[in-house]
C-alpha cells in the first residue's frame, strides 16, 4: 500500500505541475482530494487493511493529502497569476474599432444660439418674453406708428390671415414692444426671441419663416450711448472679442432717432462672402422708441408717466448669427427637419 | 456723381468718400459702380482707309489705326464708316455688353480683328443707325471712356433707407444733404418761367381732395427728337433708357427733383382737364397698352369726361405724345399718397412716378418743377413757347411748420455735448431756419421736409445726431437696479423638455415651418379640421397655419427614413385654434411638444419592442422627470368609442392620458401609432415600410397640473425579497388594474414591480393571457421569510381568481 502511495504521490505531483488551466486544476482536485476521490479512497479503505498497515497508511495517505493541497494552491496561484498577466497583455488590441455609441440626439442650432443670447441678456438683468406668431395687426403695425396705408407695409411682404388684414402672421417681434408695455411697468429690460415671417420667394439666403431677437429698454433718461454700450456686450460675449461697431442712420417707424448697427466682419480683414465682401456687417437695427409707440403701448395706464419716458429698442436675426456660426450656407436647411443637417450641430 | 454735380461741387470729393459719408448720415448707400466700366477696354481708332468688301455690298473693310505698331483690317457694316473719322474700336478679346467677346473673324472671306461700335452697341444710348464718329483731336489708342468724358460713378442708395425722406427720392435731394455733410453750397435752380403768352390757359377743374394742386402749363413748338447726348448719359448712368427727348426730359425732371410730371399731347386734352374719381366699371387703356378697370377709389385725370390718365400713376395711351406732336400740355400735380398707393397695387402698377407720390410729395415743389423742365426744354429747344400763363389749382396748404426743441432733451436723448449754437448751425446745414430762444430751437421746418418726416422735436434731435454723426456718440454703461429677471414658468418648462429629450431621450430637435402644406394634411386624414388661413399664402396650397406640431414631424419622416433606419424627432412649438379666437381677433394659441418615432418593423415580438411601446417610455420618463408620475393616480386610456381620434392615428392603437384642468377634462399627451392607411400615403411603403409612433404633449396641461417635486425615502435596513409572478388572466384586464391588485395583495410590501413578459398563445384558456412581473418586496422592520412570501402569494392567487385568471407560476429568486 505504501508503494502505492508514492507511486499515487508522483503520479499526482506530475499531474498537477502539467496543468495548464484552473480548470484542469479543478477537475484533477477533484479527483485527487474530492469526496469521491482518490485519497478518500484510500482512507476508506484502511479498515480492510491488515492492521500493521493501516497506521503507517493513515498517516501517509493524510501527508499526501496536505502535500497535494499545498501543490495545488501553489500551482493555482501561479495559473491565477498568469491568467492576470495574460488579461494585461494588448495584443490585438485596436482602440479604433467602433464603440457601442449611445444614438444621436441633439438641440436645433438656433435653440442653441438662441439660449446663448438669452442667457447674456438674462445676465445683464432682461426678462425673457414670448409673443404670439399669428398676431393682431394693432400690435404688428399700427401701435409701432405704421398706420394702415403707411407706405413700408409693402416692404415687409406680410402674410394676412383675414380679408380685412386685422390679423397677420407677425413680420417682425417688434409686437411684443408694445405687448411688454402693456404689462409691465417702467423701468424694464426684457428681450423677445421667437419665429417671424415674409411673404418671400425661398432660396439659399431668403427664407419665408425666420428668427429675430427683439429688446426694449425703457426708463427714464435712457440714451443712444446706452444703446450701443448693451450691443456691443452682446457681441463681445458672442464672439468672444472685441468687434469694431459702427451706428449709422436707419429707418423704422417705430424708432426716432433709428439707426443701423454694423459690426466689423468677423471673419476677414479685407472682404469676404458672410459680409457681401463689404468688411461690415449689418447686425441690427435699432434705435430711440418713437414717442408714439410709447404713448401707444402705455396707453390707459394710469400708473406710468410718459412723458418722463424714453427708451431703446433693436432687433436682430437668429438665423444669420446661425449660419455665422457653423459656416451655414443655405438657410433653407434650418427648418428642413432633414437628421442629415441636425445631427451636425450635437449639444 | 456727375448728375449731383450738376447741384453741388464736388471737387476733392472722392466717389469712396461720398458713399461712406451718405451711408454714415443719411442713408445707406448698397452700391458704388464704375459707370461703363465695359468701355475702358474700347479704344479709339482712326480709319485710315475704307474700301468695299469684294463680296458684299454693304460691307466695309476699314483699315485702322488704334496707336499700335499696325493698323488693324476691320470689316464694318454700319453705313457711316468712312475714312478720317474717329471710332470706338473693340479689339480682339474685349467684352462688350451682354457677354459679347470679340474675336478674330473672317467675314465672307476677309480677315477681321475687331469692331467698330455704335452708341447702342456700347449701351450708351439708343442710336443703332450707324457707328459712333467721335471728334477729331482724340489721341488714337486712349480709351473711350476717357477720352470721352464718360468716366462716372453710381451710387446706389437702397430704397427702403429713404421711405420717409419723399426729398431724397431726386438727386438734388441728395446734392442737398451732400452740401450739407461736406460744408459746401447747393447751386441755386432757376425756378423762373420763360415769358408767357396771352392766351387763356386750359380750363382745370378738381372734384376730389385726393387732387391737392394740379399745374397745367401749355408748351408750344416743340419736336419729338433724340436727346441730346448728356442727357442720354445721364438716363443711362441711372439704368433709365432714353426714348425720345420729350419722354427724357420728362424723366429727368422726376429723378432730378424727385417730382413726377406728365406731357400731354395738347391736342388731345384740349376739352379741358378734370381731375375726378373714377365711376364703376370704367376703364382706361394706360401707356402701356393695357386696358386697366378703375373704379371709385382710383384718381384719374380726365380730358373732359375722357381718362387720360391714372392719377400719379401712369398716363393714357390715347393722349400720349406722338412722332408728330408740337404742342403740349405739361401737368405737374399733387397727389394723395394713399390713393395713389392703392390705386397702384390695385391695378398692380407700381411705377417709378406712384412710388414717389407715396411717399408723400412736397406740393410746393410743383411750380418749380414745371420751371425746371421748361427751362431744361428750352435749353435744348429754345424755340419753344409758351402761349399762357400757367394754370395751378387746388385746396393745397404749404406743410413748413415750427417745431420747437429744447436743446437739453436733444442732448440727453443723444448723450453728446453740442451747445445749441453747434445744434443749431448743423439744422441750418440742413436747410432748417433755425432761431435760439433761451435754451430752446425755434425750428422752421421747410415744407419738403414736413410732408411726414419731421414734425416733432425727436424728429430734429435725429437731424442734429445724424449730422453729428451718430458713430461718434460714446457707449454708455446702461446702470439699473439689479435683481433677478422674471422667468416665464413656460419658457422654463419648454428648456427641460428640450433638455430632456434631447439629452436623455436622444432626440432631435427639428423646427418646422408654421405652415402644413394642404397635400400634408390630406395625406394624414386631417385637412378638414379648422385652421387659421392666410390669404396670400407663399405658394398654393401652403396657407393652413398649424394647429398642432405633430403633422409638420410626421411630414419629415419619409424623407428622413431615406437616410437612417431610425428617426427620431421633436419640437416645441405653437399652434393656432381658429374656432378659440377672441373678441380682438386673435386665435387661441396652444402649446405643444410634438414627438415622433420611426424605425424599421421590429422583429422582435415583446410587447415593449415597438414604436409606439418605446416613445411611450420616452414619455413617461420625460414627464417623471418634470415631477409627473404616472402611478399617481394618472393612466393611459385607449381611445375608442365617442373618443375623436386624429385622422393621423391608428383607432385601434392610439391612448391619451388625461388630467382635470379647472374641472374640465383634457388631454395631456396623445399618443398614437401612425394610421397605416395614413403611412401608405405618406409613402413609408416598401423599403421604407416603418414602425411609427407620434405624440402631442400640452405644455399648457402640464404648467396647470400641481407639480410633485421629488421627495426622499430612507434607505430600506432590512434586505428585500424578489419573487417573479406570472398571472394568466382574460385580455380585458388592463394591465395596470392587475398591477394595482398586486400592489394591494402585498399589503404595503411591494417595494418595486416590473412587467417583463407577455405572452398570448397555446397553454393559455381561451381569451387569457399571461402577464409576467418581478416583484420585490421589503418590510422597513424586518426581514421577510418564507411565511411572509407564502402568505402574499396565497393572496395574490386568489386576486388573481377574483379577475378571472390563475396564478401560474412563481418563483423566488435569489
Amino acid at each position: 500500500m505504501l508503494e502505492r502511495l508514492e507511486s499515487l504521490r508522483q503520479d499526482a505531483l506530475a499531474r498537477v505541475a502539467e496543468a495548464t488551466d484552473a480548470e484542469a486544476l479543478r477537475v484533477l482536485e477533484k479527483e485527487l482530494l474530492g469526496k469521491e476521490g482518490v485519497i478518500s479512497e484510500i482512507l476508506a479503505a484502511i479498515p480492510t487493511l491488515p492492521q500493521e498497515e493501516r497506521r503507517d497508511t493513515g498517516r501517509g495517505a493524510n501527508a499526501l493529502k496536505g502535500e497535494l493541497l499545498e501543490a495545488i494552491g501553489s500551482k493555482r496561484a501561479l495559473l491565477d497569476e498568469a491568467l492576470v498577466e495574460a488579461l494585461r497583455d494588448g495584443g490585438g488590441f485596436d482602440p479604433t474599432l467602433p464603440p457601442a455609441t449611445p444614438a444621436r440626439g441633439g438641440l436645433h442650432p438656433i435653440t442653441q444660439v438662441r439660449r446663448e443670447v438669452e442667457a447674456i441678456f438674462t445676465s445683464m438683468g432682461y426678462e425673457v418674453l414670448d409673443g404670439p406668431e399669428v398676431e393682431l395687426d394693432y400690435y404688428n403695425f399700427q401701435a409701432l406708428n405704421v398706420p394702415v396705408d403707411h407706405p413700408s407695409r409693402e416692404l415687409q411682404d406680410t402674410f394676412y390671415c383675414d380679408d380685412s388684414h386685422t390679423v397677420v402672421m407677425r413680420t417682425q417681434t417688434s409686437p411684443v414692444q408694445i405687448r411688454a408695455m402693456e404689462r409691465l411697468k417702467p423701468p424694464f429690460r426684457v428681450i423677445a426671441p421667437g419665429r417671424v415671417f415674409r411673404n418671400e420667394e425661398q432660396d439659399a439666403t431668403h427664407e419665408h419663416t425666420f428668427h429675430q431677437v427683439e429688446g426694449l429698454v425703457v426708463g427714464e433718461d435712457i440714451q443712444v450711448g446706452h444703446l450701443t454700450w448693451t450691443l456691443r456686450r452682446l457681441l463681445n460675449e458672442l464672439f468672444e472679442r472685441e468687434l469694431e461697431v459702427r451706428l449709422r442712420p436707419g429707418y423704422f417707424p417705430f424708432v426716432e432717432p433709428g439707426f443701423e448697427f454694423d459690426v466689423r466682419c468677423p471673419f476677414c480683414e479685407d472682404g469676404c462672402r458672410v459680409c457681401s465682401q463689404t468688411t461690415w456687417i449689418e447686425f441690427c437695427g435699432c434705435g430711440m422708441v418713437q414717442p408714439c409707440v410709447l404713448e401707444a403701448g402705455f396707453s390707459g395706464r394710469e400708473d406710468v408717466d410718459v412723458s418722463k419716458l424714453t427708451g431703446f429698442a433693436f432687433g436682430f436675426g437668429l438665423d444669420r448669427l446661425v449660419m455665422m456660426r457653423f459656416g451655414i450656407d443655405d438657410i433653407r436647411n434650418l427648418m428642413g427637419g432633414d437628421l442629415r443637417f441636425l445631427e451636425q450641430f450635437p449639444c | 456723381m456727375k448728375w449731383l454735380a450738376r447741384h453741388v461741387d464736388l471737387e476733392g470729393i472722392t466717389p469712396e468718400d461720398l458713399a461712406r459719408e451718405i451711408t454714415l448720415r443719411t442713408a445707406e448707400v448698397e452700391g458704388l459702380e464704375r459707370f461703363a466700366a465695359h468701355l475702358d477696354d474700347v479704344v479709339v481708332g482712326h480709319v485710315q482707309s475704307r474700301e468695299q468688301h469684294p463680296d458684299a455690298d454693304k460691307l466695309s473693310v476699314c483699315t485702322v489705326d488704334v496707336g499700335g505698331e499696325e493698323p488693324l483690317q476691320i470689316v464694318c457694316g454700319a453705313p457711316n464708316v468712312d475714312a478720317g473719322q474717329n471710332v470706338a474700336v473693340a479689339q480682339v478679346g474685349t467684352r462688350l455688353p451682354g457677354d459679347f467677346k470679340i474675336k478674330k473673324a473672317k467675314i465672307r472671306g476677309v480677315e477681321s480683328r475687331g469692331m467698330i461700335c455704335s452708341v447702342r452697341e456700347l449701351e450708351l444710348g439708343e442710336d443703332h443707325d450707324g457707328i459712333w464718329v467721335l471728334p477729331e483731336d482724340l489721341q488714337r489708342g486712349a480709351s473711350v471712356s476717357e477720352a470721352m468724358d464718360l468716366v462716372d460713378w453710381v451710387i446706389e442708395i437702397d430704397n427702403k433707407s429713404l421711405t420717409h425722406r419723399p426729398d431724397l427720392w431726386g438727386h438734388r435731394g441728395i446734392a442737398a444733404e451732400v452740401a450739407a455733410i461736406f460744408g459746401r453750397e447747393l447751386r441755386e435752380l432757376d425756378t423762373s418761367l420763360p415769358e408767357t403768352g396771352e392766351e387763356p390757359g386750359l380750363p382745370v377743374e378738381i372734384s376730389d381732395l385726393a387732387c391737392g394742386r394740379y399745374l397745367a402749363l401749355a408748351i408750344d413748338d416743340v419736336r419729338v427728337e433724340p436727346s441730346p447726348e448728356w442727357l442720354q448719359r445721364l438716363l443711362l448712368a441711372v439704368g433709365q433708357r432714353p426714348l425720345d427727348l420729350l419722354v427724357d426730359i420728362s424723366n429727368f425732371v422726376m429723378l432730378d427733383l424727385g417730382q413726377p410730371n406728365h406731357l400731354f399731347d395738347r391736342a388731345q386734352v384740349s376739352a379741358g382737364i378734370k381731375v375726378r374719381m373714377g365711376a364703376d366699371g370704367e376703364t382706361i387703356t394706360t401707356l402701356d397698352e393695357e386696358e386697366r378697370k378703375v373704379g371709385i377709389e382710383d384718381l384719374l385725370i380726365c380730358s373732359g369726361d375722357t381718362p387720360v390718365a391714372l392719377a400719379g400713376v401712369m398716363g393714357g395711351e390715347g393722349s400720349k405724345v406722338a412722332p408728330e406732336t408740337t404742342s403740349l400740355l405739361l401737368e405737374v400735380a399733387s397727389f394723395d399718397a394713399t390713393t395713389v398707393r392703392r390705386t397702384a397695387s390695385r391695378v398692380g402698377l407700381r411705377t417709378d412716378s406712384s412710388a414717389r407720390f407715396e411717399k408723400s410729395l412736397d406740393p410746393c415743389m410743383v411750380p418749380d418743377a414745371a420751371a425746371h423742365l421748361v427751362r431744361t426744354l428750352q435749353s435744348i429747344q429754345p424755340d419753344l413757347k409758351l402761349p399762357s400763363a400757367p394754370v395751378d389749382v387746388g385746396a393745397w396748404e404749404d406743410p413748413s411748420k415750427l417745431v420747437s426743441l429744447e436743446g437739453e432733451f436733444a442732448r440727453s436723448l443723444l448723450g453728446v455735448e453740442l451747445s445749441d449754437e453747434e445744434m443749431a448751425e448743423s439744422l441750418r446745414s440742413l436747410r432748417f431756419g433755425v432761431e435760439l430762444d433761451g435754451g430752446v430751437l425755434r425750428v422752421s421746418v421747410p415744407s419738403y421736409r414736413a410732408t411726414k418726416d419731421v414734425g416733432e422735436p425727436v424728429d430734429l434731435v435725429e437731424e442734429i445726431g445724424r449730422m453729428h454723426g451718430y458713430f461718434q456718440i460714446p457707449g454708455k454703461r446702461l446702470i439699473a437696479e439689479v435683481s433677478p429677471p422674471a422667468r416665464d414658468p413656460r419658457q422654463v418648462l419648454t428648456a427641460r423638455i428640450q433638455d430632456r429629450l434631447s439629452g436623455g431621450a436622444r432626440f432631435s430637435e427639428a423646427l418646422c415651418y408654421s405652415f402644413q402644406s394642404d397635400e400634408l394634411l390630406e395625406r394624414l386624414g386631417i385637412a378638414d379640421e379648422p385652421r387659421v388661413r392666410v390669404v396670400n399664402p407663399v405658394a398654393e396650397g401652403e396657407a393652413s397655419v398649424r394647429r398642432s406640431v405633430v403633422p409638420s414631424l410626421l411630414g419629415r419622416v419619409e424623407i428622413n427614413r431615406r437616410n437612417r433606419d431610425e428617426v427620431r424627432l421633436f419640437e416645441v412649438g405653437k399652434g393656432y385654434l381658429p374656432e378659440l379666437t377672441d373678441e380682438r381677433g386673435q386665435p387661441g394659441e396652444i402649446h405643444e411638444a410634438g414627438l415622433v418615432l420611426a424605425s424599421p418593423r421590429s422583429k422582435d415580438a415583446a410587447f415593449n419592442a415597438s414604436a409606439r411601446a418605446r416613445l411611450q417610455g420616452v414619455i413617461e420618463d420625460l414627464l417623471r422627470s418634470l415631477g409627473v408620475s404616472i402611478e399617481a393616480g394618472l393612466r393611459w386610456r385607449a381611445l375608442g368609442g365617442e373618443d375623436l381620434v386624429p385622422g393621423w392615428a391608428n383607432p385601434g392603437r392610439a391612448q391619451v392620458l388625461e388630467v382635470s384642468v379647472d374641472d374640465e377634462c383634457v388631454a395631456l399627451c396623445l399618443l398614437a401609432e401612425l394610421d397605416p392607411g395614413c403611412a401608405r400615403s405618406l409613402g413609408l411603403v416598401d423599403e421604407l415600410a416603418s414602425d411609427v409612433a407620434a405624440a402631442g404633449l400640452s405644455l399648457d396641461a402640464l404648467l396647470s397640473m400641481p407639480k410633485a417635486p421629488a421627495s426622499y425615502r430612507p434607505l430600506p435596513k432590512f434586505p428585500g425579497a424578489k419573487v417573479d409572478v406570472a398571472l394568466s388572466l382574460p385580455v380585458e384586464v388592463a394591465c395596470a388594474d392587475a398591477e394595482l391588485e398586486l400592489e394591494r395583495s402585498g399589503k404595503g410590501l411591494v417595494a418595486s414591480m416590473e412587467l417583463f413578459d407577455v405572452y398570448e398563445g397555446p397553454n393559455l384558456p381561451e381569451g387569457q393571457r399571461s402577464l409576467a412581473w418581478h416583484l420585490v418586496l421589503e418590510a422597513k422592520d424586518r426581514t421577510l421569510d418564507e411565511g411572509d412570501l407564502k402568505k402574499f402569494l396565497g393572496r395574490v392567487e386568489r386576486a388573481a381568481e377574483r379577475l378571472g385568471g390563475a396564478l401560474r407560476r412563481e418563483s423566488t429568486v435569489g
